[in-house]
Order: structure tokens, then C-alpha cells, then sequence
């Protein structure tokens, strides 16, 4: 299955990509310049802002689950479930950074495998 | 002693070397938006020379990504008496990549090329290993701790190569129960190596979540290794006063037992030795003090990111990268360090945010000591992903270099007004610059066998 990638900030430009493939191998292949540096869903290098749309990154380990509600997706695992809009490269790491002193996480925004559940108000 | 191999019969005779004329340091792209290689940048250290504190080349490494980060020298004194080795190649590794470049810096020293590349991706499929950090030579083969396994998980290992760059497997028989690996550093006739602990891949190289720490991903032990074994035989806890230690410094003595490691984020320094009964202590002999910010919940530490000794082993280096000073400590009795020098650059306390004209983002960071003692280089990364978070005006600003005098007979440290390398200017835009070594041999490179 074929989904259209939209990139909100390289004037909106579109891609087909297919969805088995992860979209830093999809988007490259069609020319469009992306930072990467494992491949394998560690190291950050390669995260993008998903603006709309759904995509499966199952595999990364590199963000923690603020990261995730900023809307981050790490590209080299990430494959889309349905047409998608990203603001790729550096431009959109505004809010990936944060000074830890300053900005301390909460127990639920931590990485999944250490984080602790949110209690849902009634 | 009269002998054709590379380096230097002992410390004392390092000491005697000429002084350094060029400078070899690591620039990275990696992180900072600009899509381009990153690079070995040599710099004119000559004072007569009109390119005096310049960078006069760039060797670029193939790809785009790879985060070069420390280096070390295919040879060094532990063989000076083989006379088939030369101290000609730099192996520099990329942490995210996993590639290994191996820089010719002696057929044209003022002009490095690329001699090879060992892919990252054969290193990962024969080892399951990943994240290259420190080098160190071992007579003739090549010995690198590798910080995660294929995934990026810890504790990872060590990769063995043999001197002409091949890879010949895990060097270590075992990890035993260590749960993380960085820094390394041997001592043979001791059969001892020192390992210390950062994190897993899969932790750092994101960026630094402080709530990590207390979750047990970032390291709090050392290790002490039967060399010849080849595997570890103790840990020591170091708890608080030991959080993430990192950089493991011997004395150069070959005979002395002591050593040291910065922990970086308690900001200690702790010290080893090998008791009259032959067992191995520690004992914390430097406590940096968390400084407390106008606007920030929590006090700021000053994650000391490397230490350093004289080849003499009198006095002790240390970088404060937040809070911004390099320290200098005499140790001519290592269990009791003295303050005799301390400068400012940059750091997040604001004590001096300009230098020799140039606005330094970042802290002190990777220091290196020419072997005389008397010059300390300084860069002011520290990795792209922990820059962004504590510095972010680095991407725009790039790191620099700077030299520091060093008084090295009643201690004192001054930063020389005459040299200054701002990586803000590159021809591709503003870089960031790490790890510094140079042709000869410097303070972190060669062990005695």
C-alpha cells in the first residue's frame, strides 16, 4: 500500500511511499536530504515532527514519552499507517532538546520501559 | 636508550620531545542541521608560522552522521622497541555510525587522507558490537571499548584489531556482571585494566534524561580487570559520590598502581590504588560543589567530562563543563589533591562568556596536555545530542579551541591571549570540535609496558 508524505517545512512538497518501508529509506531514496546516524531506532539523529497523520515506530528506543506527545517520530524505524505531514531536520527539533536542571521530566513522561502510568481523572 | 620504534622510552623522555607543531582534532556536523561529513581538522601550532591557530585542512570522512567523537594512535610507547611499528595512523570512530576510520597522518602530517574504513556494519555482523569509544594500543593490536552490542544495549564489549586493521573479535573472554562500559586504561605490570561506566546507547545517545540516573541507566562503578585474562575480577561501587564516572587515567609511571577517574555528574574525582597487601582501594579526593542557578529547580553540577595527568603525574586536569573552569589539581601526593590553578571559559554560570574575542558556546570540554606539560588545548563539545540540550546556541556559534598555559613548576593555569580556533567560522558552516591529539604523542595516548 502506497501513502502520501507531506513535508510541512521543504514547501510541502509530496512523496509516495510505501508502508512497509521505513520513511527515512522511502524519503531518501526520492532525494530528499535527512540526517540519520544507527539505523536502528536509538540515537535520535533522524527525528521529525509528525504534524498529521498515524505512523508505526514500535521499534525506536530513543524517545521518552515527551518526546512522543510533542508528536516526534524517529524516521529509520518509522513506517506510515496512513498519509502523513512531518517537519523534517533540525528545524523541527525545537522542542526534542531540553535542559534536564531546568525542565525535569514527570515519572510518566520518561522512556516507556521505565515510565509510570498516568492515572486518568474520572 | 637508543631504539627505532614509536614513542618514547619513558615518561621522562616523553618530556623531552619537541614541541607540538600541529594539532589533530575531530569537527562534527553530526546534530547541527548541516547535512555534511564530519571531519579531522589540522590546525598550525607553529607560532612562527603565518597560519599560526588556523585550521589548514580537513580530511572528511565518507558518510554523513557517523558523530566522531575520541581517537587513538595505531601505535604508541608500548612498542617503541619494535622497530616494524610507526605511530602514522589515527583511528577514528563514529559513535552513531559505527565506522572506524583509519587516517593516514604521517605521509603528509600537515595533510591527513582516509587509508580505510572498517564499516560499521561488518563490526556489528562479527561482534555484536556498537558505539566505538576509546582507543588503546597494545603493543602491536589495536583494542577499542565498544559501548553497546549491535541494538545499542549495554554493557557491549571490546573489539579487537590487529595492526593492519582487521577485525579479529571480542577482545575480552568476559563482561562478568559489569553493566556498562565508556573508558579504559591498563597498567601491565600490575595485569591490571580500569574500566568505567557511561550508559547504554540506547540511553545517551538520545540525550541526557537527569531522571535516568535514579533509574539505574547511567553508570555508578569501576572495574578492575585481570589483563591477561582478559576478564573483569572486581568492581567497586562507587555509589553517589561516583555517578557516571568516565574518564580512567594510570599514572604514566609504569610501576605506580595509582589512578584515577572523573565522575562526571557527582563531579568527583576518585582515586585507586593498590594497597600493601596487595588489594585494590579508592577514595574520593576531589568534590566539586553543585552551584546554584537564578532559574532552575535543581543546582547545577559540574559534570566533570575528563580528567587528564601530566606525563609527569604531578599535576591533575579537570574539566567543569556546565559550570565552565578547568581546574588544576598537584597530586604529587595522590590522596591529596591541592587547587594550584583555575580558569574560566564559557559555561552556564556566565563567568566568562567571551574569550580572546570569540563567545564560547558550550564549556571546557575534551582537554589535552603537550607533553612537556605546559600547554593545555581545550574544545568545548561535548556530543551533539547533550550540546543541544545544555547549549543550544552552538548550532549557530560552533565549538572552539583554546590553549592554556600551564605553570608547571609552582602550578597556575592562564588562557594564552595569542590562540584561538573558532569553529563558528568552517567553510560549511559553524562545526564542533572534540578530541584533540597530535603527531608525537601527547598525554592520553601512550602507556609503558
Amino acid at each position: 500500500m502506497m501513502h502520501k508524505i507531506t513535508l510541512a517545512n521543504r514547501d510541502g512538497a509530496t512523496y509516495e511511499v510505501d508502508h512497509r518501508k521505513p520513511l527515512l529509506d522511502s524519503l531518501r531514496d526520492q532525494g530528499v536530504d535527512l540526517p540519520y546516524g544507527c539505523k536502528y531506532g536509538g540515537c535520535i539523529t533522524c527525528a521529525a515532527k509528525l504534524t498529521d497523520g498515524r505512523v508505526n515506530q514500535a521499534p525506536q528506543v530513543a524517545l521518552n514519552n515527551r518526546q512522543i506527545t510533542d508528536g516526534y517520530v524517529i524516521l529509520c524505524v518509522a513506517r506510515p499507517l496512513s498519509d502523513c505531514t512531518l517537519e523534517i531536520g533540525v528545524e523541527s527539533h525545537d522542542k526534542l532538546y531540553r535542559n534536564p536542571f531546568l525542565d525535569p521530566l514527570a515519572p510518566h513522561e520518561l522512556k516507556a520501559d521505565i515510565a509510570t502510568k498516568l492515572e486518568k481523572a474520572p | 636508550m637508543e631504539c627505532c620504534g614509536p614513542g618514547y622510552a619513558s615518561p621522562a623522555e616523553a618530556m623531552q620531545a619537541p614541541r607540538e607543531k600541529l594539532l589533530y582534532t575531530i569537527a562534527i556536523y553530526t546534530g547541527t542541521g548541516i547535512q555534511k561529513p564530519d571531519y579531522l581538522a589540522t590546525i598550525d601550532n607553529d607560532p612562527d608560522s603565518p597560519t599560526y591557530s588556523q585550521v589548514i585542512s580537513r580530511c572528511e570522512v565518507p558518510g554523513i552522521g557517523d558523530e566522531l567523537h575520541h581517537m587513538g594512535w595505531n601505535a604508541c610507547s608500548s612498542c617503541f622497541d619494535d622497530a616494524s611499528m610507526a605511530r602514522k595512523y589515527l583511528l577514528v570512530p563514529g559513535v552513531r555510525s559505527s565506522n572506524i576510520h583509519i587516517i593516514d597522518c604521517a605521509t603528509d602530517p600537515r595533510n591527513p587522507t582516509l587509508f580505510k574504513v572498517i564499516d560499521g556494519a561488518d563490526i556489528k555482523a562479527k561482534t555484536n558490537l556498537s558505539a566505538p569509544h576509546t582507543i588503546h594500543c597494545l603493543g602491536s593490536e589495536i583494542i577499542i571499548s565498544m559501548l553497546g552490542d549491535a541494538q545499542g544495549n549495554a554493557p557491549g564489549g571490546y573489539l579487537h584489531l590487529n595492526k593492519d586493521f582487521e577485525i579479529v573479535g571480542r577482545w575480552e573472554n568476559s563482561m562478568g556482571n559489569i553493566k556498562f562500559g565508556y573508558d579504559f586504561w591498563y597498567q601491565p605490570r600490575h595485569n591490571v585494566m580500569v574500566s568505567s561506566e557511561w550508559g547504554a546507547p540506547n540511553t545517551f545517545m538520545p540525550g541526557f534524561d537527569l531522571e535516568e540516573v535514579g533509574h539505574l541507566k547511567y553508570g555508578r562503578e569501576i572495574h578492575f580487570w585481570d589483563f591477561e585474562k582478559k576478564e573483569p575480577i572486581k568492581s567497586m561501587y562507587l555509589g553517589e559520590d561516583g555517578l557516571i564516572p568516565l574518564e580512567v587515567r594510570f599514572h604514566h609511571d609504569p610501576d605506580s598502581s595509582h589512578g584515577f577517574v572523573g565522575a562526571a555528574l557527582s563531579a568527583n574525582i576518585i582515586h585507586w590504588w593498590k594497597d600493601q597487601n596487595d588489594e585494590w582501594q579508592w577514595e574520593k579526593i576531589v568534590d566539586v560543589e553543585n552551584e546554584p542557578h537564578p532559574e532552575w529547580p535543581i543546582p547545577v553540577p559540574g559534570v566533570i567530562s575528563v580528567i587528564l595527568l601530566s606525563m609527569d603525574d604531578k599535576y591533575l586536569y579537570l574539566c567543569n563543563w556546565l559550570h565552565g573552569d578547568i581546574r588544576q589539581y598537584d597530586i604529587s601526593d595522590p590522596h591529596n589533591a591541592k587547587l594550584t590553578g583555575q580558569v574560566w571559559m564559557g559555561g552556564l554560570l556566565g563567568k566568562a562568556p567571551e574569550v580572546n574575542g570569540v563567545k564560547v558556546t558550550g564549556g571546557p570540554q575534551m582537554i589535552q596536555l603537550s607533553l612537556d606539560g605546559k600547554r593545555l588545548y581545550v574544545t568545548t563539545s561535548l556530543f551533539s545530542t547533550w550540546d543541544n540540550q545544555f547549549y543550544p546556541e552552538i548550532r549557530t556559534n560552533g565549538g572552539c579551541m583554546l590553549m592554556v598555559n600551564c605553570d608547571t613548576e609552582n602550578g597556575g593555569m592562564e588562557i594564552d591571549p595569542n590562540f584561538v580556533v573558532d569553529f563558528g567560522k568552517e567553510p560549511n558552516g559553524p562545526s564542533r570540535c572534540h578530541e584533540t591529539r597530535y603527531p608525537g604523542g601527547d598525554c592520553t595516548s601512550d602507556i609503558w609496558l
